[in-house]
């Protein structure tokens, strides 16, 4: 692996320094009974950075995630995020830290509008403790959720229920709340699964439209997305990373070929 | 809402404040103190709703915020000579409120079920301290007191007749009505409305789910008292009774009689229950919970969104 980056961006506080990484994991390790899920990943992801994270089905990315946002507690293993550790913290801390996540299956709150949806969001960050204002007097909050919904172009539903949305736009609302609580590393599982080839397109594009702000892990199935998408691939299989590396070093790479012939 | 969403509710709202303002001047003296005790009732079950409604958790503890709220009003009416009704409402809100922090602490560690028996054997607990407490709640008798005057320190001091009576329990229920309407559309409001409907989202999105709970029971809990408060000064006697599961479980059955997360419903529920009840223990005596209960189920399969909903859904057609 020649460069570790194939794009620099520009971040005056990391530069010229080596260790730039946002998120680092180290040894980290999750078993299921006598299954290790994960086992001893160490995984780096830089700022401004969009990585892949590919690999079989059982190869550990969605256990990767839940350990990224505190939904499952290694059994060993740290994670640092900006060098602070964050191992086993509550998700809703990890969320506040500054890591939001979107879901293979969709996650929202059906019964809510779409605005709804993205407005509880982004008010996770700031009154939610207010209790005697009617939520609408508070602008910022309304401001900051019209933004998000025009960015990922559900202005036109705002008022649906997010229940009623199609598919497609549920994905793409799934983005949204997550985007809604300003993150600086955004995890994506599979944000174009179930999607039709142009719904995909479009949601590609969201998503490298959003990567200029932010960094971003995706976990993806479809190998076309993945390779336009990423500056870089990490493969995992059977809990451990296989390969790392550019797209186009990861497709000329043996041992992923042939895992991915053997499935 | 809507700009005519919003007059029509708040015509509705005026046109049943004024009928609940005028009806002691028409109704007999057991009307009248009937209807009372249905707005403490009402309060009583407005404040579950907060709990059932909107954040999603069934209790059956609320026995303890209201006997509490009582009790507390009993020691503050038994100590003060002349009783003195705002040293009422201070004790009983203070007691309310400290076994509301009590059961919220413990209780909201745990959901859906588990959270309603965890209630429901924190009130079983406090029923039985007072039940044998004997020395100081009077054990099985109760405690009996004398109703305080409506008096404002240093300005007047005039007896309660049923009337005023009535205009004051009124006067308390609207703004306490008016205050839990606020909450349930703040922004804390809206935090436990995404709980009820996704907890592990809300957790994602960076609530700390556990302490808006704990602050929803306490707050529940609190409005619950001031029922108690007013019960007590209403009825002038204070008993275990109160304090026993039985009225949480009737608390709950005015909600879904009402119609849940609607405020408004619980009130209706608690006025239903409380009609068919003395309606039918004149007819049937002792055997008058076996048609209220029939009914009951009936309007659980008919209408699962409670009288309010239904009434919404037949207006709406």
């Amino acid at each position: 692996m020649a460069a570790r980056l194939s794009i620099e961006v520009p971040f005056p506080a990391d530069a010229g320094r080596e260790d730039a990484a946002l998120l680092r994991t180290q040894d980290l390790t999750v078993r299921f009974g006598g299954l290790a899920a994960l086992n001893n990943v160490n995984f780096e992801v830089r700022r401004g950075e969009i990585r892949a994270i590919i690999g079989p089905n059982g190869a550990g990315k969605s256990t990767f995630f839940n350990c990224l946002t505190g939904v499952l507690r290694p059994l060993s293993g740290r994670i640092l995020f900006q060098d602070e550790d964050i191992t086993g913290l509550p998700s809703n801390r990890i969320s506040q830290k500054g890591i939001a996540r979107s879901y293979q299956i969709t996650n929202i709150l059906p019964s809510a509008t779409t605005f709804e949806n993205v407005r509880i969001a982004a008010q996770s960050r700031r009154h939610g403790w207010s209790l005697l204002t009617h939520h609408r007097a508070y602008r910022d909050i309304i401001e900051k959720a019209e933004a998000v919904l025009e960015a990922v172009g559900l202005q036109g539903k705002a008022d649906e229920i997010a229940a009623n949305l199609s598919h497609g736009e549920q994905r793409n609302l799934e983005i949204a709340i997550a985007l809604a609580t300003e993150p600086q590393l955004l995890c994506l599982d599979e944000p174009t699964a179930g999607m039709s080839a142009a719904e995909t397109h479009e949601t590609m594009a969201l998503v490298r439209r959003i990567a200029k702000d932010l960094t971003i892990l995706i976990v993806e199935h479809d190998m076309q997305v993945v390779m336009e998408l990423a500056h870089r691939i990490t493969v995992f299989h059977y809990g451990a990373i296989l390969a790392e590396g550019t797209p186009a070093e990861i497709q000329r790479n043996p041992r992923v070929l042939e895992v991915y012939l053997k499935t | 809402m809507t700009a005519r969403r919003r007059i029509g509710y708040w015509m509705g709202f005026s046109v049943v404040l004024a009928l609940l303002i005028a009806a002691p001047l028409v109704l007999p003296a057991f009307w009248r103190s009937f209807l009372t005790e249905i707005l403490i009732w009402g309060l009583l079950a407005m404040s579950s709703d907060l709990l059932i409604g909107y954040t999603g958790m069934v209790s059956f503890g609320h026995s303890a915020f209201f006997g509490l709220g009582i009790y507390g009003a009993a020691a503050a009416l038994l100590w003060t000579s002349p009783p003195n009704l705002w040293m009422a409402f201070l004790f009983g809100l203070v007691a309310a409120a400290a076994v509301a922090a009590f059961v919220a602490y413990f209780s909201t560690r745990l959901r859906d079920i588990y959270f309603a028996i965890t209630t429901l054997i924190f009130s079983q607990i406090f029923y039985v301290i007072i039940f044998t407490w004997t020395e100081l709640t009077g054990g099985e008798n109760g405690l009996t007191f004398r109703r305080p005057a409506l008096a404002v320190p240093g300005l007047f001091s005039v007896p309660f007749t049923s009337e005023t009576l009535h205009w004051f329990v009124l006067a308390v229920v609207t703004l306490s009505y008016l205050v839990l309407r606020r909450i349930t559309r703040s922004p804390f409001g809206m935090v436990l409305q995404s709980i009820r409907e996704n907890e592990a989202r809300t957790r994602a999105i960076g609530y700390p789910v556990e302490r808006y709970k704990i602050v929803a029971v306490m707050l529940s809990g609190l409005f619950a008292g001031l029922a108690g408060v007013l019960y007590a000064i209403q009825n002038r006697f204070a008993a275990p009774d109160f304090v026993f599961f039985l009225v949480s479980g009737e608390v709950v059955i005015f909600n879904v009689m009402g119609g849940i997360g609607t405020l408004v419903g619980p009130i209706v529920g608690a006025a239903f229950f409380l009609l068919l009840r003395e309606g039918f223990s004149r007819f049937f005596t002792e055997y008058y919970l076996i048609p209220v209960g029939l009914i009951f189920i009936a309007m659980v399969i008919f209408m699962p969104q409670g009288l309010l909903g239904f009434m919404r859904r037949s207006l709406n057609r």
